[in-house]
């Protein structure tokens, strides 16, 4: 662990927390991020996920804790903020407007443009040409960028998805499990884009409850369950056995499979 | 599948043996088709070419007055050997463009109603331009000249307005309510203040939503139990005469029930002593002279009026006239 | 990957992707069936006085569909449209006319007043986060009121003064309510207005920021957020393009008739989302086009007149218009499932 210390981390939580109401939604996590890594997140539903996510990404602002972007502490204040200092974060099912171009979605919120004054206007040669390259680079070859990013498939718009931020010289990646609703197949091609993305020199954040997922591309673990940090390994402190045991309940698995073979 | 139709072919036989045997020997469809053949039957009176007329006027959708108003054209029409078109739109840029649209048929000559005379302003103009003979009918007097239409055809409204005041003092009434049934509409107000000027007793004033019978009732049921002391209600359309005899009877009211206005019910309520008295337009006569006098005037250069309004109206009619007018309300004509 | 998509693109057929990249080509054919039907039912309908008025009668309704189609391209309503355009006519008209001032100053404070009551309606949806249907049902309510009784209160009448006769009344009328004569026929500047309001809509749309914003905001309004798009600003910026084309329309009904009615207008908001859904817009948003929101305009014009000119019962012009909107509904439904359909 020593040795990746020196480094300074891209992200890095240290003890956060975030309360709603008199709701603790998640406490005392910490978790490092690193350029040209993976690091996971696993939990089961409801272990504080989306929250931890939500903080990453600035929609939450933490409440203890802190929060270090590139060794700076810094509280963020608004998705824009986040992507700003660097940090996109791709969501599993509001990643993108189902009924507008593929081109058109890679630039929204980042269009470039050409012309002066009020005949400013959308560089779309530019943008069509560049989410072509953009999405070729990462190895997804789609012929007809101007049909509706509807028509893809859940996989594709994950890709998609991660293509835009790598495009767009995001620094750190969060997928919010990006892999949940999707078939093994294409699971295996999401995956691959992510391992594509980590291969660019970005950092990633993969939030999954999905162990043999996380084993394949992950190089840190962080384990949560009911809002609290139950573990925090690096890849070569830990089996994908012993992931999926801790990640599966450990004693509690143990217990029901008592209870289940008494019944 | 086959249960289905059995039932069918029951209910079928069924409602076709009820109207076969039961047969209402009063009233309904068959009493409506004779009365409809009395109305706008006949054949042409004249030897004149077929002209065109339209008639646009400021109605909204489904009101009886108006109806009333195209039997009379209609029947003119049929004597006059005129092709009639009627249109109508309560929004004034609308009835506008009808307006444009009957001079860019060019049809040879153009009724048209002056509820919001400035948005017509134009269109008149246009029609004018174009040689189109205009005729004004029931309302705009005031305008209709100056617009350079032949003549105008309809009620003063102040003065309507005058002679409901007049009866009301004839009937020794003190303290009388105006029941306007639009809010925005000129005319409307007009009738009113008509009714202040030559009224000795006070008059208030009362907005109700005309679209929503059940709250025009409420609202006139609510005031007369507010205020005991209301010896009248003027309302000004037939429909809502009725509506206020209702109010009236719920409010446990003395007041007596006075209407602008004639259709069917209002005359039968004005034979059985309901309603006090009612004060006509004579709807039938706007829409027929209108088409007569536009017919005089292409085939003869006649004006009726001399530049100033032909009135149809005010006709009070009591209980002593009322029982001669039901059959004409009856055939929708009055 | 690349063969699945590849696959993709073999399986949609042409006429497929055409609807999807145009959603205004539904109503095209139906504007043209149309068309075609009273050229040769209607008499004299093809005359070019007659068309004329048919554009006329359409231009009326198209000013204001137009931003109306894109406030519902980015997911929103907004009922308080029709009768907004009664309060802009009146604003003019009473403050030039109580303050004995020159027109353009009661045409000016009337944008301003406008532009407020759209930003105020874009502020409380944002805001409060309700549905914009009751947001603005609010303001449709306190607006019919409010022209009503100020109207009365100031004027004793329930209409305006004429205000033909004041300093600027000649050229604020030849801005907004001239006729132009066009190789001897008539043509009424609002259709101007029309076009050039038509093009910068769908300038909007297709080539700036704003529009890829404002189908976002329509499309996914999460996803368009989370990317950094300011959804509150594209929304509030809708509402002010909704009251701006109700200013133009307000302008237009006081300085060609000289007066107002107060009582007007109620109704009319519908008639706009009318024209705009009939045009291919769909009524959940992100999806629609500005051209679409004119020939839906134009429908309405064409039927409307075209019923007058073919000699038949105006009571029928509902049925009509209802039976189109069925079937535009119906054909974007058929779009939107097929562009959101998944494998």
């Amino acid at each position: 662990m020593t040795e990746t210390t020196e480094r300074t981390a891209l992200v890095e939580l240290t003890g956060a927390g975030k309360q709603y109401g008199n709701v603790r939604a998640l406490d005392g996590v910490s978790l490092e991020v690193h350029a040209g890594e993976i690091t996971c997140v696993l939990g089961d539903n409801g272990a504080g996920k989306s929250t931890l996510i939500k903080m990453i990404a600035g929609l939450h602002r933490h409440d203890a804790g802190t929060l270090r972007i590139e060794g700076e502490e810094t509280r963020l204040d608004s998705p824009r903020e986040a992507l700003d200092r660097g940090i996109a974060t791709v969501y599993q099912d509001l990643a993108v407007v189902p009924l507008m171009p593929v081109w058109r979605n890679f630039f929204l919120g980042s269009e470039p443009r050409k012309g002066v004054g009020p005949f400013k206007r959308l560089d779309t040669g530019l943008m069509r040409r560049t989410t072509r390259e953009a999405l070729l680079r990462m190895g997804i070859d789609l012929r007809d960028v101007d049909q509706p990013i509807g028509t893809l498939s859940g996989g594709e718009r994950q890709c998609v998805a991660i293509a835009r931020a790598v495009h767009f010289g995001a620094k750190v990646l969060v997928l919010d499990e990006p892999t949940a609703a999707l078939g093994v197949k294409q699971s295996g091609v999401v995956l691959k884009y992510v391992a594509a993305a980590r291969d660019e020199g970005l950092g990633v954040v993969l939030i999954t409850h999905n162990p043999h997922h996380a084993y394949l591309v992950g190089d840190r673990f962080v384990l949560l369950r009911r809002g609290t940090m139950v573990g925090r390994y690096t890849r070569d402190e830990i089996t994908l056995d012993e992931l999926t045991k801790q990640m599966a309940g450990g004693s509690d698995l143990e217990a029901l499979v008592h209870e289940l073979r008494r019944s | 599948m086959a249960r289905f139709r059995t039932w069918a072919v029951i209910a079928l036989t069924g409602a076709l043996s009820l109207s076969l045997g039961a047969c209402s020997s009063t009233g309904g469809k068959r009493a409506e088709d004779a009365r409809k053949a009395a109305a706008a039957q006949g054949r042409a009176a004249v030897n004149t070419p077929r002209w065109t007329f339209a008639m646009i006027t400021h109605s909204g959708d489904g009101d009886t007055f108006w109806d009333i108003v195209q039997s009379g054209a209609k029947q003119a029409a049929v004597k006059d050997n005129i092709n009639f078109l009627y249109s109508h739109d309560d929004e004034a840029q609308q009835q506008a463009q009808l307006v444009d649209a009957a001079v860019d048929k060019k049809v040879d000559g153009i009724i048209v109603t002056l509820a919001k005379p400035d948005a017509m302003k134009a269109a008149v103009a246009r029609a004018e331009k174009a040689g189109i003979p205009v005729i004004t009918v029931n309302s705009g007097s005031a305008e209709s000249k100056t617009f350079g239409a032949l003549t105008h055809i309809g009620q003063d409204e102040t003065i309507a307005g005058e002679a409901v005041g007049d009866e009301l003092n004839k009937r020794g009434k003190k303290k009388a309510l105006c029941v306007l049934h639009e809010q925005g509409n000129v005319g409307h107000e007009q009738r009113c203040d008509g009714v202040a000027k030559t009224f000795h007793g006070t008059l208030q004033k009362l907005y109700v939503n005309g679209t929503n019978m059940p709250d025009v009732q409420s609202s006139v049921e609510a005031k007369l139990q507010a205020d005991t002391s209301l010896d009248a209600v003027v309302t000004l359309g037939a429909p809502y005469a009725d509506t206020a005899v209702k109010a009236k009877a719920d409010a446990g009211s003395k007041a007596e029930i006075d209407t602008f206005d004639l259709n069917a019910q209002v005359a039968a309520e004005l034979k059985n002593g309901t309603l006090g008295f009612a004060v006509d337009q004579q709807p039938y006569l706007q829409g027929y002279e209108a088409v007569d006098l536009l017919w005089a005037y292409k085939y003869n250069g006649d004006v009726l009026g001399g530049g100033k309004p032909v009135l149809t109206g005010p006709q009070t009619i009591t209980k002593d006239q009322a029982s001669a007018l039901a059959a004409y309300t009856e055939r929708g004509t009055r | 990957m690349s063969t699945a998509a590849d696959e993709r693109i073999l399986r949609s057929s042409p006429l497929r992707k055409l609807l999807l990249s145009r959603p205004e080509l539904g109503s095209v054919v139906g504007a043209l069936a149309v068309f075609l039907f009273f050229a040769f039912a209607a008499d004299g309908f093809l005359n070019a006085s007659s068309l004329s008025t048919v554009l006329y009668a359409s231009s009326t309704i198209g000013i204001m569909a137009v931003p109306v189609a894109l406030l519902m391209i980015g997911g929103e309503f907004d009922l308080s449209a029709g009768v907004l355009v009664t309060s802009s006519a009146l604003i003019s008209s009473m403050f030039s006319y109580q303050l004995t001032a020159n027109t353009w100053v009661g045409v000016g404070v009337s944008l301003l007043v406008t532009l407020a009551v759209g930003a105020f309606n874009g502020f409380m949806l944002t805001r409060t986060k309700l549905p914009s249907f009751i947001i603005t049902l609010g303001t449709f309510l306190m607006l019919t009121g409010m022209n009503l009784g100020f109207t009365k209160l100031i004027d004793g009448t329930v209409s305006t003064k004429t205000i033909a006769d004041m300093e600027g009344f000649p050229a604020a009328h030849a801005l907004f309510a001239s006729t132009l004569t066009v190789g001897g026929v008539d043509v009424k500047v609002t259709i101007l207005w029309w076009l050039v309001l038509v093009a910068l809509a769908s300038w909007i749309l297709l080539r700036t920021r704003a529009g890829n914003w404002i189908f976002a905001v329509g499309g996914n309004e999460d996803a368009a957020r989370a990317v950094g798009v300011p959804v509150a600003k594209t929304k509030i910026g809708l509402y002010m393009g909704v009251a701006f084309g109700a200013w133009i329309s307000g302008q237009h009904l006081l300085f060609s008739f000289d007066a107002v009615q107060s009582g007007e207008g109620v109704g009319n908001e519908l008639i706009y989302i009318i024209a705009a859904v009939i045009g291919g817009c769909l009524i959940t948003g992100g999806y629609g086009s500005a051209i679409g929101s004119a020939v839906g305009a134009l429908l309405f014009g064409m039927t409307s007149k075209g019923i007058v000119f073919a000699e038949w019962n105006p009571d029928w012009f509902k049925f009509f218009l209802g039976a189109m909107l069925l079937l535009a509904t119906l054909l974007n439904a058929w779009v939107k499932k097929r562009a959101e359909a998944t494998t």
